[in-house]
């Protein structure tokens, strides 16, 4: 048992990992219906006239009329699913974008969750070191021995330990 | 004078003010009592609960039976109230806008108040008791003044008015609105009962670990509750709305997941309270954060700053809250900086590789996340107020953030359930991790053998094995120990908690990743195929009354069962309303929608069908999320005192 749960095995396994994870994203898709399209697309536009929606979800008149101008673009085959957001976005300039731009002030929406999660790991970083420091004592021979013999008692009383 | 049906008001109001006074001077008899420690005065408070919960319980049968009788003396029944609505739906209507939504607060706060005054009534005198008592009765005063003051369901309506148009027809079209906003309320208004702890905690100065214990399951129960409606949400979403999503990061969506996610932070970092005295100020943020945020999202979605498909309000409500959210937030912060010193957690955590690392972890994940939601949630508000620009923050932005945090946090529930207190070396890790890495690989294997494709759904997918196995490991040996028994307690349940979770996960990256849509025309007798399925369009029915007319096509599905999605209008209000009709199973759902108009005579109609994978596993999740809660509250095997806390260190290993 205790070569089963080695480092080559762990190797093994973790080169069958890479192995189907390259099958799996690597291989086709399969191909998408005009509607699956248009959904994708209708997912980041936002309906003008609804509260919040996208025009996807919205059953607004304003987010039928979109869809339509979706589905006649997807159906004329010229236009990448971008160049068809980025159309709509300009008939009806950037506040039907449901996602904000990544430039001026819109960025701060990008940035600050990155900015966010950055100073708390630093902060955990610094947390572990001063606790490390502050930790300096070792345990007893009596201790180990102690923790030793209890759990000799019930090996497999993972709960406390 | 007045007749029968113009009763309700004065009665209603009547109430409300005897329940303000009742609480009033329950807070005055807590606080007075409990700092001249004078036990007399104490007494009196389980009165006041009381009479302040019979008052809420007056009002709430007031607010129903002016709705029942369709008592159009009233605004609030002139706003939701129809003559023409079924029973049941009369009697959700009067949660179904603000004041009434507002007052069914009221109730759940009061009678939560009572409840907590019965429970302590022999401790009475027990100082962080009667603080605890005090705080409960001033969120409520605050809640009985909006009832009296911005969101009176009582207040006089035009006159002369003989009828209304009903709730929402959002909220007339399906049984959920019975059960998903008072379970979600119970979640909301439950959190109060941790903090007034905290507060009382805070205040007497005993923040070390007795309040956690007076009130972990309270915490634990409200958390479940909160669960259980986001998830009954969801599925009343998927069963009304006819998009086929279960999630749409809506703001009041938004509203209710933010106080989940750290509420969900709280109740694994209390365990590193608990058991090592560590993280007082981090856990007292926490649940300061969690109800303060509940309060906040009733504020963004109920004041109208925030526009929502679920709001159903725009009222002058905001400034009254956002008031309210500001005095919670600087008691609360001055409160921790006042007993900052006693706060100073004695322990340290030995090594992130330890129990107490990994929940560690899992915090900043969640209050990263919970951040990243609020400030996609408020972000329009912020360009409008320096720009004076609309902006939208939906669905693709959330999305984008939570697959990477959702990835992480999976991954944290592989390691965290196999790792020890204190301290994990490599090779306990190796041996506690082998099976279930096994059934990440099994679970990766899988999908891609039935012709799953993309990076994250199968990352999604191997790491929900991988967890589902840490999990199983943990409740086998639980099993194996204590039998049915070790089921229990926060730690087993906790893992069925986690196996919900990952269903959960699992089920929303297959439908999210491989659904497949298409439009069809079908012709009545006309078979149409989709995707490998058969859809027919066999006929019409079409249903009428006062209220609305039901125009359903009969669509026969694979040659078997039919099923009618249809098309609602609701008279009064002119709304065509979509009503899908889902086949489920285990692999997949066939969700159908019909597109109007719907021409009968023409015997054709326009569907759309989407085939969504393993949509019912969220549910299955969903449900065992709630069993594992229940589960968690019951005690498990207690530790005794003798035995070990740290996992084996080999000899000069320590330093």
């Amino acid at each position: 048992m205790k070569y089963l749960k080695s480092w080559p095995v762990w190797m093994l396994m973790g080169l069958i990992v890479v192995a189907l994870l390259t099958v799996g994203t690597t291989r086709d898709n399969g191909p998408l219906t005009q509607s699956d399209r248009i959904d994708s697309i209708t997912k980041h536009i936002a309906c003008p006239t609804c509260d919040g929606e996208s025009v996807y979800v919205s059953r607004a008149s304003a987010a039928e009329a979109i869809r339509n101008q979706v589905a006649r673009d997807v159906s004329a085959g010229t236009l990448t699913d971008d160049e068809i957001i980025g159309s709509i976005a300009n008939t009806f300039k950037a506040k039907v974008l449901l996602v904000p731009r990544a430039t001026g002030v819109d960025s701060l929406v990008w940035i600050l969750p990155i900015a966010v999660l950055v100073c708390s790991i630093a902060g955990l970083w610094a947390a572990f070191r001063r606790w490390r420091r502050d930790n300096s004592g070792e345990a007893s021979s009596d201790d180990v021995a102690l923790v030793e013999k209890l759990l000799a008692e019930d090996p497999t009383d993972e709960d406390n330990v | 004078m007045l007749g029968v049906e113009g009763l309700a008001g004065p009665l209603g109001r009547a109430a409300l003010l005897v329940g303000l006074i009742g609480a009033f001077f329950g807070m005055i008899a807590a606080v007075t009592g409990t700092r001249n420690e004078d036990e007399k005065v104490l007494r009196l408070v389980p009165r006041f609960a009381t009479l302040s919960c019979v008052a809420a319980i007056s009002a709430f049968a007031a607010m129903e039976w002016a709705m029942i009788t369709r008592d159009f003396s009233l605004a609030y029944v002139q706003k939701v109230g129809s003559k023409s609505t079924p029973a049941l739906y009369n009697f959700t209507a009067v949660w179904s806008a603000l004041e009434g939504s507002i007052l069914l607060w009221v109730l759940i706060l009061t009678c939560l108040t009572a409840g907590i005054v019965f429970k302590y009534r022999t401790r009475i005198a027990d100082p962080m008791v009667g603080w605890a008592v005090a705080t409960m009765f001033f969120v409520g005063i605050f809640f009985f003044i909006l009832t009296l003051g911005p969101a009176n369901p009582f207040a006089a309506g035009a006159s002369g008015v003989l009828d209304g148009p009903g709730p929402n027809p959002l909220l007339q079209n399906h049984i959920l609105v019975v059960f998903h906003p008072p379970i979600l309320y119970l979640g909301y208004v439950g959190m109060t009962v941790p903090f007034a702890f905290a507060i009382g905690a805070l205040i007497t100065g005993r923040v070390g670990e007795g309040w956690l214990v007076e009130t972990r399951r309270w915490a634990l129960f409200s958390w479940g509750f909160l669960t259980l409606g986001i998830i009954l949400g969801s599925w009343w979403s998927y069963e009304v709305l006819g998009w086929s999503g279960v999630w749409a990061w809506d703001p009041v969506e938004n509203a209710s997941f933010i106080p989940w996610l750290t509420g969900t932070a709280y109740i694994h970092s209390v365990l590193v309270q608990e058991r090592r005295g560590m993280l007082r100020v981090w856990n007292l943020s926490l649940l300061v954060s969690t109800f303060s945020l509940t309060i906040l999202g009733t504020f963004l979605t109920r004041s109208g700053v925030l526009n929502s498909v679920h709001a159903f309000s725009d009222s002058n409500i905001g400034p009254y809250l956002l008031s309210f959210f500001a005095i919670i937030v600087v008691v609360s912060v001055a409160l921790i900086g006042w007993r900052g010193q006693k706060l100073h957690s004695p322990g340290t955590i030995d090594s992130p590789l330890s129990r107490e690392g990994a929940f560690l972890a899992n915090n900043v994940i969640f209050s990263v996340f919970a951040f990243v939601v609020l400030l996609g949630t408020v972000f329009p508000l912020i360009i409008e107020a320096l720009q004076n620009r609309q902006l939208v923050v939906g669905e693709p932005f959330f999305d984008k953030l939570a697959v990477p945090v959702g990835l992480t946090l999976l991954f944290l529930m592989c390691i965290a359930p196999v790792l020890p207190w204190r301290k994990a070396s490599g090779e306990l890790l190796a041996n506690r991790l082998f099976w279930p890495a096994w059934g990440g690989i099994g679970a990766l294997a899988l999908s891609v053998g039935v012709g799953a494709t993309g990076f994250a759904p199968l990352l999604t997918f191997a790491l929900g094995g991988f967890a589902g196995g840490a999990a199983l490991r943990q409740l086998v040996l639980a099993t194996r120990r204590q039998g049915l028994r070790g089921l229990l307690g926060r730690a087993n349940g906790g893992m069925v908690v986690h196996i919900g979770v990952i269903l959960i996960a699992v089920a929303l990256a297959a439908s999210n990743s491989y659904t497949h849509s298409q439009e069809m025309m079908l012709k009545q007798g006309v078979v149409a195929t989709f995707n490998g399925h058969t859809f027919e369009l066999t006929g019409f029915t079409t249903e009428s009354d006062a209220r609305r007319t039901v125009v359903a096509a009969v669509v026969r599905v694979d040659g078997g069962k039919s099923y009618t999605p249809a098309i609602t209008k609701f008279k009064s209000m002119g709304t065509n309303i979509g009503t899908p009709s889902v086949k489920s199973s285990f692999v997949e759902d066939i969700y159908l929608t019909v597109e109007p108009p719907i021409k009968v005579s023409s015997k054709t109609v326009k569907i759309k069908v989407f085939i969504k994978p393993m949509v019912m596993w969220l549910w299955i999740g969903g449900g065992l999320m709630g069993i594992g809660t229940l589960l968690s509250a019951f005690p498990g095997r207690r530790r005794k005192p003798t035995d070990a806390t740290s996992a084996p260190v080999p000899t000069g290993a320590v330093s």
